[in-house]
């Protein structure tokens, strides 16, 4: 896993103290790691991470699903920060 | 529907009230070209930094500036629950179990149509944007309509109820320009027989629920769905971007202290008493 995954997983982790391992491929939706209540929050954490704005309209629930997903549509180029 | 005579007679006294205030929107407005940014835009009490220290440490720049912004994302998140609220309310109207209230939904839509038109006019015309969304529908399928046809017409009384909250204070604040008092003045007129329905609709599908037998868990699991519900409202008032715009740091830390400031926290059950109430009379477990 990325390093630059390192501070999602941090922070799922930190929303869900039960959670062990995160699979990079677990679904974080159907599984309830992030709901739609905390999705605001989540987001506004992932733009301070990558320090550009997310308008959700123009994404999809898809682009969250999974920590690959994360890494893939928001992190790419962020592994040595 | 249980107890449809009394529904049925409040929704034809706030039909008729509906017509006879009815106004034009697109007629009824004063836009200056601008808004004057040396005069407040939003009540200093309603400030997300209102009653803490952060607040003394602003310059006056900077909290007329955090004024914009608050009021900019204030309409911009009637906006966004605009939509929502549409949405739900279209897949409902003339479907089987909203035989009732379907001729009031009609000036619902219509009105709350309008309302979005005006708020999305004060954020692009004095804003220039309309804070994006940072909601997202996640799509865990409806199993259970009773409890999602609850669920919907809750959250759209609760964030009615937040918003009108605001409303009511910033049509009363004589420091802000005419075009803001008359906006909030007017927007909280119509929501005033919005929330009456809308209490009353939830008070029903809320018996309704109760009817299908749900255990002590499921409706605990419910009160603390509404719970979190109202504390992501609450949240959504306090952006940073916005603290960015006011030249204040570190933005998403910045919102958290504020959070998590006593004084916040007060405010925030004063915002929330009216709908905590509320959940409370019609027997919704707290969370």
């Amino acid at each position: 896993m990325n390093d630059s995954l390192k501070p999602v997983v941090d922070w799922l982790r930190a929303r869900n103290p039960a959670l062990g391992e995160i699979p990079a491929d677990l679904d974080l939706i159907e599984n309830r790691i992030v709901d739609s209540l905390a999705f605001m929050e989540f987001i506004l954490f992932l733009e301070d991470l990558v320090g550009r704005e997310l308008s959700v309209t123009e994404l999809s629930a898809d682009q969250f699903r999974t920590l690959h997903a994360i890494e893939e549509n928001f992190l790419a180029g962020e592994g040595s920060r | 529907m249980t107890d449809d005579t009394e529904f049925r007679q409040l929704l034809e006294r706030l039909s008729a009230r509906a017509s006879s205030d009815y106004y034009n929107p697109y007629t009824t407005f004063d836009w200056p070209a601008e808004l004057p940014e040396d005069e407040p835009w939003f009540s200093p009490e309603l400030l997300s930094v209102h009653g803490t220290e952060y607040a003394e440490r602003l310059t006056p720049d900077q909290l007329r500036a955090l004024g914009r912004g608050e009021s900019i994302n204030f309409y911009s998140l009637n906006v966004h629950g605009i939509r929502e609220l549409l949405i739900e309310v279209m897949r409902r109207i003339h479907t089987p179990g909203f035989e009732i209230p379907s001729e009031f939904f009609h000036h619902f839509i219509g009105e709350e149509n309008e309302h979005m038109w005006f708020f999305a006019t004060f954020c692009l015309k004095y804003g220039g944007r309309i804070f994006p969304e940072k909601r997202l529908k996640l799509s865990v399928p409806a199993d259970d309509p009773v409890r999602e046809n609850f669920l919907v017409f809750a959250r759209i009384l609760l964030f009615e109820q937040i918003v009108d909250h605001y409303n009511v204070r910033l049509a009363a604040d004589e420091r802000l320009h005419p075009t803001i008092r008359q906006l909030n003045r007017i927007h909280h007129q119509d929501e005033s027989r919005h929330i009456a329905f809308g209490a009353r609709l939830v008070q029903l599908l809320w018996q309704r629920l109760l009817e299908t037998g749900p255990d002590e868990d499921d409706r605990r699991a419910i009160g603390r769905y509404l719970a979190g519900y109202l504390s992501a409202s609450i949240g959504s008032l306090y952006n940073p971007a916005v603290y960015r715009d006011a030249g204040i740091p570190d933005g998403l830390a910045f919102r958290k202290r504020l959070l998590d400031h006593p004084a916040r926290r007060a405010e925030h059950r004063r915002v929330l008493r009216k709908s905590t109430d509320f959940l409370r009379r019609i027997g919704v477990p707290e969370a």
